[in-house]
């Protein structure tokens, strides 16, 4: 990968990277902190890294570095969604957004990644396993189930919200 | 793929995350049109999804790499990238172009390798040989020129110079004939001439040839002293007799001296034109001279060299060969 390929994957990667960490943990710094440490070793491994390679790479790297992360802290932070009262977020469709980042947090890591990667980065289950060092079936089956929360959640909210 | 009351959920799964095929979709489009009652089920399936959020990165400059001049080489490298797929895909879409003329345009990036490839020789190695071989060359052509040439050269030029030595004791010792006066004059001569033509490397060599030379020098001595012994029949009267001879006439009848005088004289002139002929027949090489070419005929080596050299050249193919294998 040459220099001009690297900065080419900043602008088309970071802001992608980014937002899977920063939904992932949900603290703006150590997401940056995440996603510099990821670009970093994208630029020492440039030379091993193809360029059409280099968007999976990214984002293997940045999920080992959040896993990291996670355990470290050995807790997920506190974010500011959960403060959020029910009763509010039920009660616009533009909250329904919330309502399903609620549930979605309330996920556990591995569903939760699953679940931003697929909708987020429209990755195959394929890419998934890749990234996550899943197989196929187990992306499929954790993700079906992390599915079914989420709709089992958003259906507890709809007759509030109806 | 089956789609009942049992397994709907799962397909509806797949659908929603687009890992079905198209086909696979439309009959699960057709499921839910035929069965209203799972369109619901679906619509609730995909309100799980994420709808896209663009969140940005504020910090994407820091992270970038600032070009300079040395990108350059990052900047050609891509148009080379570029211009290989462009010029495969363009040479894809003609399928009239004959396999000769992409084969023609895929060998100049062939015979980028080839040269010492198949021998196993990397180019230091090969100019290792190469030096071998100049050097040997070298030390043939200079042995050749020292044993061929040089050699007999100087090797006639001392043998006339010990003759000429030879015959100068014997005028001491003897009173020769004017023949054999005029032959130390030549030779004199031809030794003055020749003498510093001689090297001095191989004025050493002198003593070394001497002991050959000396027979041919011994037996001119041994005529020389039987045709004398011939002409004088008593060695009293050797002043006299020269006289006589010097004087008599041409018709004189006397058989013994003039046959004696005859046979010195023919033998002491043959053996002075031999000497003349062998130093006619060799000339000294001036090997500093660009324009003479030298051509080698034969090139001779000890068995035990030869049986060396071909042991280190095998091994340095061995090594080779280890080397690629590696």
């Amino acid at each position: 990968m040459t220099d001009k390929a690297y900065n080419d994957c900043v602008d088309n990667f970071a802001d992608g990277v980014y937002r899977f960490i920063v939904k992932n943990i949900r603290h703006t710094e150590d997401a940056q902190d995440i996603v510099q440490s990821a670009f970093e070793k994208l630029w020492v491994n440039r030379e091993q890294v193809l360029p059409e390679k280099a968007k999976s790479y990214l984002f293997t790297v940045a999920y080992h570095q959040m896993i990291d992360h996670i355990r470290k802290s050995n807790k997920m932070p506190l974010s500011v969604d959960t403060t959020i009262p029910q009763q509010q977020i039920v009660q616009e469709d533009a909250e329904l957004k919330q309502v399903l980042m609620h549930a979605v947090n309330e996920l556990n890591p591995i569903q939760k990644s699953l679940v931003l990667l697929k909708d987020y980065e429209g990755y195959s289950y394929h890419e998934i396993g890749e990234i996550m060092n899943l197989s196929e079936s187990q992306v499929k089956v954790y993700l079906h189930r992390a599915r079914l929360i989420l709709k089992t959640k958003l259906s507890a909210y709809a007759p509030t919200a109806s | 793929m089956q789609l009942n009351e049992s397994t709907y959920e799962t397909i509806f799964l797949l659908y929603i995350d687009k890992e079905l095929s198209p086909k696979e979709g439309l009959e699960v489009e057709q499921f839910i049109a035929d069965n209203p009652k799972y369109a619901l089920e679906m619509e609730a399936l995909k309100a799980t999804l994420l709808s896209a959020e663009n969140i940005p990165y504020a910090f994407k400059e820091n992270l970038k790499h600032q070009l300079d001049a040395t990108s350059l080489e990052d900047q050609e490298k891509d148009w080379n990238q570029t211009y290989a797929t462009n010029l495969k895909a363009d040479m894809d879409s003609i399928p009239s172009l004959s396999t000769s003329f992409k084969n023609a345009l895929k060998k100049e990036v062939a015979t980028e390798g080839i040269i010492l490839k198949p021998f196993g020789f990397s180019q230091q190695k090969f100019s290792y040989v190469a030096i071998a071989v100049c050097l040997m060359v070298f030390l043939g052509y200079q042995q050749l020129t020292k044993s061929s040439v040089l050699d007999l050269t100087a090797t006639n030029l001392i043998s006339a110079n010990t003759k000429t030595e030879q015959l100068s004791n014997k005028n001491t010792n003897s009173n020769a004939s004017n023949v054999e006066t005029g032959l130390i004059n030549k030779a004199s001569k031809t030794f003055a001439k020749t003498n510093a033509l001689v090297p001095k490397i191989y004025q050493e060599q002198k003593l070394s040839k001497e002991a050959v030379d000396t027979k041919k020098v011994q037996r001119i001595h041994i005529i020389q002293k039987e045709s004398i012994a011939m002409a004088e029949p008593t060695p009293d009267n050797r002043s006299l007799n020269q006289t006589v001879i010097t004087k008599l006439p041409s018709n004189y009848n006397n058989p013994i001296n003039i046959n004696a005088a005859v046979i010195a004289t023919a033998s002491i002139d043959s053996e002075t034109l031999e000497v003349e002929k062998e130093l006619t027949s060799y000339e000294v090489i001036d090997t500093e001279d660009p324009n003479r070419t030298i051509f080698i005929a034969n090139f001779e080596i000890d068995g035990n060299k030869l049986r060396g050299l071909k042991r280190r050249v095998t091994s340095l193919f061995k090594n080779n060969k280890s080397e690629r294998n590696k």
